[in-house]
């Protein structure tokens, strides 16, 4: 903790950065901290409630983050991976950012808790699982102590596909009507998304309307598959969808699937380099197209 | 308020039971779920858990269902008089003949039990506006239908700060009654002629409360007020006056520079009531209009076809949030825009925390307003040396 502060101070002194974006503990948990002046950066925390993929910061969407000037930014694994996904998708430029990456041991799923939680199969993120950037590469500097790995959750997200993937078609139209059922547009889980970078979202359009604003559901259904398959070979897994949406539906089991076929069929998982292409964004001689027809 | 009467637990099953045989909808708390399917359980996030989201205001058919207690429903009851999309009418279109079929406002009789007095208030909150240079028929259509009784609230968490914006936690504002809870049962109290009637008509049920009830009831309420009253500190009028004065302020950036946009809030907010209204074609030449909600956290909200925003950052936006609940509601209406809930504070998943804020604003206030009388105070001294 104390290296992270003193990087960042040493950063803002410097004028290397006019803000640096990390966490901080407040009456509400951990939560993302905007230090301006190194005595700011002695607020700076890392621990297991620290779960927020502050990436969502870097979107170019976020003017009044853009106007704050040159950013550092505390970044885990996960995070590193969608800002390689902005890099890539020329969404961010490189010298706009410093990143700081943190040594990470898995979070927990409550950043709201009052104090660090420790990591048990009931506690840990269940995208923690199998992690394999805890050390990330894609950084101008790496603070903290190399952590142990995180204990498997009690349901891990492929089970979570799995059980979904065992039931009827019917029972799974059943299964999705009730959770879209639930959702209230207020498209929390694209504000969040780092990588829903549009300028202008489809839903959002209405001459003509492609997506109807309306919760009925036709209306929902519209939405939320489109929002997945416009992140198929995109989502990087950081799950704030889930989190943030309001009505607690299960976003990132969607998303897990949606890892899985594009995994199975273009042999492609997610990663910190952005000079890895994606599926939707390369054209490969052998890519299958047998469902062309 | 008038006679105080007691509800027992058996009293309540009889009275849901005779209620849903008459065709009268009951609403209440009670659990939120969905379809048990194996491993995809309806799941809460960690953060939702505990006292919030574990319960939800829905119809229920019997009174086992309900659940009054402590905990807060995700969303407020505003869901059961402003849905979040309702169809206004439907059109068909044959060349130039155009046929309207109007959605009716006149709505079947719902009684609410067990309201949080927050959620309660906030809808004679929110009539205001409903009623103000228009007179808004699903909404008040729905208002005339709803038989309300308000919980009085144990206070959930340190989030919860109604006495700061002029609610109390047995308040009865925007309800016909107040249940508090006693051994056995409920006081049960009626507010207003429409509380009255429905205690009347349901006579049967309600008993002489037993004879230290009234004690315990007092004691509940008491202690809640007292539990709730050091949350946030703030004063209502002072903030008001500052946010009225400093659209411009630079303090503004440190208070939005965290909120995505994301809108949550707005959704759970039990006073935020703004809407979007949209035609949407459901085939050649026919189609409904609906109303659904909106929020003005979203860029789209003040879009104009220009292209020009007028609230063109985030920083804007989050502004609009606090100065139309803090100064231009109650400049105009006379109500503060917020019942001091605190949803919108367990919702924000990036540590928006509204409490905070206000006190923060208030405090700023109070330092610039020392400030600017120690610079009077030596603006007169000048003045009366250089005399």
């Amino acid at each position: 903790m104390q290296e992270l502060r003193e990087l960042a101070a040493q950063l803002l002194r410097d004028g290397a950065v006019d803000v640096v974006v990390g966490w901080e503990d407040s009456p509400r948990g951990a939560r993302p901290i905007f230090a301006v002046t190194p005595e700011d950066a002695g607020k700076l925390i890392f621990d297991t409630r620290c779960l927020h993929d502050l990436a969502t910061y870097l979107n170019p969407r976020r003017k009044q983050v853009v106007d704050l000037g040159k950013l550092a930014l505390v970044i885990k694994g996960c995070d590193a991976k969608a800002v390689a996904g902005l890099l890539r998708e020329a969404q961010l430029t490189r010298d706009r950012v410093v990143l700081i990456g943190v040594r990470c041991g898995g979070v927990c799923e409550d950043s709201m808790a009052p104090a660090p939680v420790e990591l048990t199969p009931e506690t840990v993120a269940p995208r923690c699982h199998g992690c394999d950037n805890r050390e990330p590469r894609l950084v101008d500097h790496l603070v903290g102590e190399p952590r142990p790995e995180p204990p498997a959750p009690l349901l891990s997200l492929d089970e979570r596909v799995a059980a979904l993937d065992g039931l009827t078609p019917e029972q799974r139209w059943e299964y999705w009507t009730a959770q879209f059922d639930k959702c209230v547009r207020c498209y929390a889980c694209r504000q969040i998304c780092p990588l829903c970078v549009c300028e202008r979202c489809v839903a959002d359009k209405s001459r003509p309307q492609w997506i109807e604003t309306a919760s009925h559901p036709r209306g929902n259904f519209s939405w939320n598959v489109t929002r997945a398959l416009h992140l198929a070979g995109r989502c990087v897994g950081c799950g704030e969808c889930e989190r943030f949406c309001p009505a607690g539906i299960p976003l990132a089991v969607i998303n897990r699937k949606l890892q899985q076929v594009v995994d199975e069929r273009y042999d492609y998982r997610v990663a910190d380099d952005p000079e890895v292409t994606t599926p939707i964004g390369d054209y490969r001689l052998d890519d299958q197209q047998e469902f062309i027809k | 308020m008038s006679e105080t009467r007691f509800l027992s637990r058996e009293a309540l099953k009889a009275l849901v039971a005779e209620l849903v045989a008459s065709h009268t909808a009951v609403v209440g708390p009670a659990a939120a779920g969905g379809p048990a399917i194996p491993g995809l359980e309806d799941r809460q996030p960690p953060t939702h858990k505990g006292i919030f989201g574990a319960l939800e205001y829905r119809e229920v058919h019997d009174a086992d269902e309900l659940r009054l207690g402590p905990g807060m429903p995700r969303l407020s009851l505003k869901q059961f008089f402003l849905p979040q999309s309702e169809d206004l009418f439907s059109w068909k279109q044959r060349g130039a003949d155009v046929e309207i079929t109007e959605t009716p406002t006149r709505f079947n009789a719902r009684v609410i039990l067990g309201a949080k007095p927050c959620d309660a208030a906030a809808l004679e909150i929110v009539d205001e506006v409903m009623n103000w240079e228009y007179a808004d028929e699903p909404w008040n259509g729905r208002r005339a239908a709803s038989t309300i009784f308000s919980l009085a609230c144990g206070v959930e968490d340190l989030h919860c700060f109604c006495p700061s914006v002029g609610v109390t936690p047995d308040s009865t504002k925007g309800a016909d009654g107040l249940f508090t809870p006693v051994d056995g049962g409920w006081l049960v109290e009626a507010s207003t002629d429409k509380g009255r009637a429905f205690l009347e008509a349901h006579a049967a049920h309600f008993a002489e409360p037993p004879s230290d009830a009234g004690e315990e009831g007092a004691a509940f309420r008491a202690g809640a007020l007292e539990n709730v009253s050091e949350n946030v500190k703030i004063d209502a009028v002072r903030v008001r006056d500052w946010v009225d004065g400093h659209f411009e302020d630079p303090f503004w950036a440190t208070l939005g520079i965290r909120c995505n946009g994301c809108g949550a809030c707005t959704m759970v907010c039990p006073t935020c009531h703004c809407f979007d209204i949209v035609d949407e074609e459901e085939g050649v030449g026919r189609g409904t209009r609906r109303r659904c909600w909106d929020t003005c956290q979203a860029s789209k909200f003040t879009a104009h076809a220009s292209g020009h925003n007028p609230r063109g950052d985030q920083i804007a936006r989050y502004r609009q949030r606090i100065t139309h609940k803090f100064a231009i509601y109650p400049i105009k209406f006379g109500e503060v825009l917020c019942t001091g809930c605190g949803r919108c504070v367990r919702t924000c998943q990036m540590g928006q925390n509204i409490g905070e804020i206000l006190v923060a604003i208030d405090a700023y206030a109070q330092e610039r307003a020392g400030d600017a009388a120690a610079a009077d105070a030596v603006a007169v001294g000048d003045e009366k040396g250089e005399a």
